[in-house]
């Protein structure tokens, strides 16, 4: 038995599947082949179609899968120049210096201390220092929860950079438990005057600030002509 | 890959990575929430807290970071908690040099390593130049 194929107009056909496949290829996804004719060839010809309405609706949902996830980086981005923003916020915020009484500057350190905050509040510090003249500043980092060595080194190194501008630093608040933390990791805090409470260093200041009254009086009695030269 | 012995049954707690200075602190506040989980005193809780601090700080500055691996264990008849630092920065070149007091080859005060090592019961380090450092903790409960 010969096997014949039932198939017209062949050529054109072909050059018509050619013709949609390179359109698909192109970008076109509605281009279809959409043959009427009915005949061994025709079922090729919508197999291609099936094909490609595939394709299209992969394409589709692809396209659709990847503006959420960008809508959903961009959010993301968003977010985080928010917190980025609100970090900034909170580092000037969280490093007020505020004179209490002649002669006396406080800074309440709340929060943990990384390099870019103690960086800002000794630049807040030694700014107030030379704006208002005080000789006496009480860092009271009641509020620090954790001090490790780093945290101990910029204490030292704002302590140490007061005390070049003639200002002494008192640093008060240590918790017992910081307290041992400090002896134990061996750090030396000897060379700054550390107070138990706000209360104490407060005290200090004041009779400081007494003494050095009682001084510039003593002072004037002696060069009364002091100020005249 | 650096290994430190694992003589010890323990149950992981968590697994945090130490990418930014941000991540410092909250990979400490989660650290210190754990100790005071596991019924650990204040004193107990600032030390340890204090001591992978240190850890912490010397991954992100020296190696660029790090990965950080908190369990809760039995050792030698203590329950512990035990924080495992890995990372792959350039090592250590002279281990007895890094652990003593005041030594230090970068801008610290040289008692990270040492201080944390008096702040926890047990200290275990491994290092390999080029390869990284690995250092365990444990802080009995």
């Amino acid at each position: 038995m010969k096997e014949s194929f039932n198939v017209k107009n062949l050529k054109n056909r072909i050059d018509r599947i050619e013709d949609i496949l390179a359109s698909v290829a192109a970008g076109d996804m509605e281009a279809r082949i959409g043959s009427d004719i009915e005949d061994d060839f025709s079922g090729i010809e919508a197999a291609i179609d099936l094909l490609i309405n595939d394709l299209t609706d992969e394409l589709r949902e692809r396209a659709k899968v990847q503006k959420e996830l960008e809508s959903r980086l961009s959010k993301i981005q968003e977010q985080q120049k928010t917190i980025l923003q609100q970090q900034e916020d909170l580092l000037e915020l969280s490093s007020p210096v505020s004179k209490v009484w002649d002669n006396i500057l406080i800074l309440p350190v709340i929060g943990t201390l990384d390099s870019q905050r103690t960086q800002v509040m000794m630049e807040n510090l030694l700014q107030k220092i030379v704006d208002t003249g005080c000789t006496i500043s009480i860092l009271d980092i009641t509020g620090v929860p954790t001090v490790d060595t780093q945290v101990a080194n910029h204490l030292l190194k704002t302590v140490t950079a007061a005390r070049l501008l003639g200002a002494e630093c008192i640093i008060s608040g240590i918790s017992p438990a910081i307290a041992q933390t400090i002896v134990h990791l061996g750090i030396d805090l000897s060379a700054i005057r550390t107070k138990a409470t706000l209360q104490d260093a407060m005290i200090y200041s004041m009779k400081q600030n007494k003494r050095s009254e009682e001084v510039k009086a003593l002072a004037n009695i002696s060069f009364p002509n002091e100020n005249e030269g | 890959m650096l290994d430190i012995t694992c003589d010890f049954k323990s149950e992981l707690l968590g697994k945090f990575a130490i990418e930014t200075e941000y991540d410092i602190v909250t990979v400490r506040q989660t650290i210190r929430q754990f100790a005071k989980d596991a019924g650990m005193g204040i004193v107990d809780q600032t030390r340890i807290t204090t001591a992978v601090s240190e850890l912490f700080r010397n991954m992100y500055n020296y190696a660029g970071g790090g990965k950080v691996f908190i369990e809760s264990g039995d050792v030698e008849g203590h329950h512990a908690l035990i924080v495992t630092c890995i990372d792959h920065g350039p090592g250590i070149e002279n281990l007895d040099l890094a652990m003593s007091d005041g030594y230090t080859s970068g801008m610290g005060m040289g008692y990270g390593l040492p201080g944390a090592k008096r702040l926890v019961d047990r200290f275990e380090i491994q290092s390999k130049l080029n390869e990284g450092t690995t250092v365990r903790i444990m802080k009995w409960k």
